[in-house]
């Protein structure tokens, strides 16, 4: 137990002393999690290095998560590892945090092939535009859908309840 | 990879290249549920495909945050219900950290042999349809659908549903095993095993289904990798990766059992995989029921999660599903994300299917065992 949490201590130190610009926060939330919050001009830089000197070869999804008082929205990358039997069982969470109106940042597509639906499914469903996408359109919502994204927190939908 | 935006709503229709034509496939349940791919054929050829999906999107995430955490258990287990277990267990693992409860070990060998009755059911319901009808082997269809109903029957016995369980809300399992279900459930067990010799006989040794089969659709294990895509897809590619084994949850730490791979990494490596991990199945369902310890099965669990995010995971019979709940110290979650296997196996499809002749594409989609609904949520 003791060897892993160093395991998990390791992969802070290096992203913290790696990239002391960018990373606003690193923490272990517990055994087998981390999070790391950076800056969100940078995720390509960080991504990159992710993928390349630790070997998070795998992009498990892309999350929005919408923050109407605070007003800003933040986009998660779940990573994890396939190549690397010793990374598996680790799940390492980027965050970035992204203004409110207009939100974009770079596409990982690049990084991680696996980000093409991922991405699409975030801007459809939090408008957040995705910059270097290869073929960023609407993936799962109705063609004649017009709404705004329909998961931010102001979309409301009193048929299916109260919140 | 790009792919071809759709340009018209036809079922065949002119491209700008005089030598190809577009045609679409579904949304009409094209077998296995409603997704439209796009094709773009030259002549026999499938040059590209482009898979429009979103056809049963229902917004499960959205209404997530609607319900409170007990009322989306059956709610979230819909999107797959013949994997009901595992998309319910996936959910309730991380409200359960979030919460700080324990399930007791008895509750633990409970869900175990629950999720892999339930992974047997699943990749039976594959067998028949995915692999059997697509191939057009109507025989297998028939003889796995029939074995199923077999666990089926069981599983409302313990359960009370066919299909849409609900069995494992925060804290524990809903029931115990009623009287006599060990016995049945082994002796259900010890015939299944030997209609898996048959089914090898029939379907999995048949020359036919190996010519179809066998060399279509291959996927190396560098473009697994890159691709990113899991579950028995990743394992036919020669990739060891399986949740129970890496992150084990349940009872599966203290059960004794293999990861079938195979290096291929073509359509019949892929249906070789389930056809292992059924044998496997039943191992453990064995052992499960020989080392289940006595006592309570499930504690009282808390109405309302704490402020924070946890992140959980199961391998379901599609991939590893992973789920995101994040509390805000009510009732019901602020956001649930769901990553599940059939989403993350979507963009195989583009990648496998494309220089291939048009009858090869059944047998590719089969051997993706896709399921629009889980993909769409």
């Amino acid at each position: 137990m003791n060897q892993e949490i160093t395991r998990e201590e390791t992969i802070i130190n290096k992203t913290k002393s790696n990239f002391p610009d960018f990373v606003k926060d690193a923490k272990i939330d517990r055994h087998l999690r981390l999070t790391i919050t950076f800056d969100k001009d940078h995720l390509l830089e960080i991504a990159k290095w992710m993928r390349e000197e630790l070997g998070l070869d795998h992009l498990k999804g892309v999350a929005g998560i919408d923050f109407p008082t605070h007003k800003k929205l933040e986009v998660l990358y779940f990573l994890g590892s396939f190549s690397k039997p010793e990374l598996q069982n680790l799940i390492v969470t980027l965050k970035a945090e992204l203004p409110r109106d207009n939100p974009s940042i770079a596409s990982a597509v690049s990084i991680w092939q696996s980000a093409h639906f991922h991405e699409r499914e975030t801007f459809e469903m939090f408008g957040v535009k995705f910059e270097g996408h290869p073929d960023l359109r609407k993936l799962l919502t109705l063609d004649n859908w017009e709404g705004p994204p329909p998961m931010l927190k102001d979309i409301k939908f009193p048929e299916i309840g109260q919140r | 990879m790009t792919s071809n935006p759709p340009t018209s709503n036809l079922t065949i229709s002119k491209t700008d290249d005089s030598s190809t034509l577009d045609v679409s496939v579904g949304p009409q349940h094209p077998g296995s549920g409603h997704v439209r791919l796009l094709m773009r054929v030259d002549g026999d050829y499938i040059v590209s495909i482009d898979p429009e999906i979103g056809y049963v999107h229902r917004g499960c995430e959205k209404i997530a945050e609607y319900r409170n955490y007990v009322s989306n258990i059956p709610h979230l287990e819909r999107p797959c219900i013949i994997d009901a277990i595992h998309l319910n267990w996936a959910y309730v693992l991380p409200v359960e950290e979030l919460q700080r409860i324990t399930v007791p070990p008895r509750g633990r060998y409970i869900a175990t042999i629950a999720a892999e009755m339930n992974r047997i059911m699943s990749h039976l319901y594959w067998l028949a349809i995915n692999a059997g009808v697509f191939s057009g082997h109507t025989t297998i269809f028939m003889w796995a659908f029939g074995d199923r109903d077999l666990f089926i029957e069981l599983a409302e016995w313990l359960t009370g549903a066919r299909l849409t369980y609900s069995f494992l809300p925060p804290g524990g399992p809903r029931r115990d095993l009623p009287s006599g279900f060990e016995t049945k459930l082994t002796k259900l067990l010890n015939y299944f095993e030997k209609r898996l010799v048959e089914y090898d006989r029939i379907f999995f040794s048949n020359p036919l289904v190996i010519a179809r089969a066998k060399g279509v659709g291959v996927l190396k294990r560098e473009d697994a990798i890159k691709l990113g895509v899991t579950g028995p897809v990743l394992r036919g590619s020669g990739v060891e990766y399986d949740v129970r084994k890496i992150e084990p949850y349940g009872a599966y730490a203290d059960l004794n059992f293999k990861i079938p791979t195979f290096q291929e990494g073509d359509s019949y490596a892929r249906f070789l995989v389930r056809f292992e991990e059924m044998k496997q199945s039943i191992s453990i369902i064995r052992q499960a029921l020989e080392k289940i310890p006595k006592g309570p099965i499930a504690r009282k669990a808390p109405l309302v999660a704490p402020e924070g995010e946890a992140v959980g995971r199961v391998e379901s019979s599609r991939g590893e599903y992973t789920v995101m709940v994040m509390g805000d110290n009510s009732d019901k979650p602020y956001r649930v994300k769901i990553m599940n296997g059939s989403f993350r196996n979507l963009i195989a499809l583009p990648y496998l299917i494309r220089n291939v002749h048009v009858a090869d594409m059944p047998i590719i989609y089969g051997s993706l065992d896709y399921w629009p609904v889980e993909a769409d949520r």
